[in-house]
């Protein structure tokens, strides 16, 4: 029961940040239909970021934060107006296949910018260890999970009440009504980036927090496919959820039935997931008959 | 005056090749191709190898993603379980060569009807994910049968031997893979112009059009994919004989992104296209360095270090250009300076 309990709360430290990061996944397909495959490598290069601040400029953790945040917001708006803009209109294979093309060059990016090597993103905080009764846990990792927490109300309320929120599921929904009733679908778009890069980025942090940075976290991206399948490619709230699911089960499997099961938990979970219900748990579904 | 390309009868719309010319200039081709392992030393002779095998693994590609507008991300899923085929039939249980080659070609394909599957059902983004997620359970379930594959330990490669004649040197396993590919090259060429490519194409066009036209989608997709998966697990051996070794690290999943990006260059939907994009992708490395290495040796010393590193930004960098400026690929342009030629001076 022990073991079962500590597999649970290290699967939902590592599921938060999955959430995190599908849903900088479902931000980005919710306002512009197509699914950003940079989102694990712009989340490594936030995480790059906040490191080089905290042994440059300042360990402190709110400097980092805030620091983090800034360059994700800035690294966002950049692919966003540089390469995906000029993409606009142009049919989706077309632009999913340039955000892999982008993938590629972010992720051996890091080898020239950083290095090959793992390093430990030290801020004085998250490595210490919290005993609840017979389980350890990391404050890293109970600082994901509230964090995450805290983010799925804010965005709930974002997209519920506020006017730019509300313009964006405008888009979403139709996106010439939404031209037509005066919505910029360009600056929408800049700041479905914008947004998707910070909350994908705060995932990426954490885990450097809690593990190690290396130039394989990109491989974050690809552990997040999963949970915004799971949770529907368009729910941002769902995604975060699936996040939650997909970190238990995949530890959960890891634990019971071998490492090796560990790694592709996730991945036969997409293809039961698709055949059973393509749109996701909390997606939308889209009726086509033929 | 030539005014113009009119097709008359339906038989001029499906020929081979649409003028005499085109033939000479191809035998020509293939005569230069033959001679070249006498002509280039042993590092261009790596080259010309690396750029055969990868047009037969790109045609198998161009079936999919090309003709039936199918998106695959994990095409690499196919090429290891082809190599990795080949390698326990042929240097695990003593086969020959050719039963090896033959399996290489029927467990991909065999692979792809249960990744076909899903496809049934899926379109685009999400058959894109799907086919990623595969090539991801395929290393799995590779590293985890060690009893078949030796597991992370991989299998060594023999270069076969066929009815007494030893592909053993550069220059005749050059010839074996030169065989490969145009024999892979007339194979796509015929299913495009035969019934089966025509549905395909038309099922990439409009899908729904297309049922309503007859077409079984079901039947018709599930053999894109398995055509395809077989051209692709031949190239898999090949390129398995090529390295001498199969293992898991030895097919990195950069793979698929480089067969989409020869696509995409080359233009999608085109053999042609896949030939062209093959040759720019495969040497474009090379010549990036040699350009840089003119102005500064220094940046040759990156090259050399950072190999890896900058292969794949030049494929990123190839790809989003390609997609933002000339998206029908080296084949749209090719069809631009044609008319431009032909019409000159009049601009149609």
């Amino acid at each position: 029961m022990q073991y079962f309990m500590q597999l649970l709360i290290s699967g939902l430290a590592i599921g938060a940040i999955y959430g995190l990061i599908a849903m900088g996944f479902a931000v980005i397909y919710k306002s512009t239909g197509l699914v950003n495959f940079a989102q694990g490598e712009m989340t490594m290069i936030t995480a790059y970021i906040a490191w080089t601040i905290s042994t440059t400029v300042s360990g402190n953790v709110v400097v980092v934060a805030l620091g983090a945040i800034l360059a994700a917001v800035v690294l966002g708006l950049i692919i966003e107006r540089v390469v995906m803009r000029p993409m606009l209109g142009e049919p989706v294979f077309a632009t999913v296949m340039v955000t892999i093309g982008l993938a590629v060059i972010l992720r051996s990016s890091i080898n020239f910018i950083w290095d090959a090597y793992p390093h430990g993103l030290d801020v004085g905080f998250g490595r210490s260890i919290v005993r609840v009764g017979p389980i350890g846990v990391r404050t890293g990792q109970i600082a994901v999970i509230v964090t995450l927490l805290v983010l799925l109300a804010a965005i709930w309320a974002f997209f519920r009440y506020s006017k730019i929120g509300v313009a964006m599921r405008a888009v979403a929904a139709d996106d010439r009504t939404a031209l037509l009733m005066g919505i910029s679908a360009t600056r929408v778009h800049a700041l479905a980036w914008a947004a998707s890069s910070v909350i994908a980025g705060i995932g990426g942090v954490f885990f450097a927090l809690s593990y190690d940075l290396s130039p394989a976290m990109f491989q974050l991206g690809l552990k997040a496919f999963p949970a915004t399948i799971l949770g529907g490619l368009d729910a941002v709230l769902g995604s975060g959820v699936g996040g939650l699911l997909i970190g238990i089960t995949e530890n959960l499997a890891g634990g019971y039935l071998g490492s090796g099961m560990k790694e592709v938990a996730g991945f036969a979970m997409i293809i039961v997931v698709l055949m059973i219900r393509p749109f996701g748990i909390f997606g939308e579904r889209d009726i086509e008959r033929v | 005056m030539r005014t113009g390309d009119f097709k008359q009868t339906y038989g001029e719309l499906v020929t081979l090749v649409d003028s005499p010319p085109v033939w000479l200039w191809s035998a020509v081709l293939v005569a230069g191709l033959i001679a070249a392992p006498f002509v280039l030393n042993s590092y261009a002779l790596s080259f010309l190898m690396i750029i055969l095998i990868t047009v037969v693994g790109t045609l198998g590609l161009n079936i999919l993603t090309g003709y039936t507008g199918l998106i695959s991300l994990g095409h690499v899923g196919f090429l290891v379980t082809g190599a990795y085929a080949y390698a326990v039939l042929v240097s695990k249980y003593q086969m020959h060569p050719l039963v090896g080659f033959l399996g290489a070609g029927v467990v991909p394909a065999l692979a792809s009807l249960i990744v076909g599957a899903p496809s049934l059902r899926l379109k685009g983004l999400y058959l894109a994910i799907t086919t990623l997620a595969f090539s991801f359970i395929i290393n799995t379930v590779i590293l985890e049968a060690r009893w078949l594959t030796n597991g992370a330990r991989g299998i060594s490669v023999q270069r076969p031997e066929i009815f007494g004649f030893s592909f053993d040197s550069d220059a005749a396993f050059t010839y074996l893979c030169l065989g490969f590919a145009v024999l892979t090259l007339f194979a796509t060429l015929n299913i495009r112009r035969s019934r089966a490519g025509r549905a395909f194409v038309a099922i990439r066009d409009n899908d729904t059009a297309a049922r309503v036209m007859g077409i079984n989608l079901h039947a018709y997709k599930l053999f894109a994919f398995v055509t395809s998966a077989f051209i692709t697990g031949l190239a898999g051996a090949l390129y398995g004989i090529y390295l001498s070794f199969v293992s898991v690290e030895g097919f990195p999943f950069l793979l698929s992104i480089e067969a989409l990006a020869i696509l995409i260059v080359g233009g999608l939907g085109s053999a042609l296209g896949a030939v062209l994009g093959t040759i720019l992708i495969v040497l474009l490395p090379e010549a990036t360095r040699f350009v840089f290495s003119l102005f500064s040796a220094q940046i040759d010393a990156v090259f050399t270090t950072g190999a890896q590193e900058l292969k794949s930004m030049l494929y990123g960098l190839v790809i989003i250009l390609f997609l933002r400026f000339q998206p029908r690929g080296l084949v749209g342009a090719w069809h631009d300076i044609r008319r431009m030629w032909v019409n000159w001076p009049l601009r149609y």
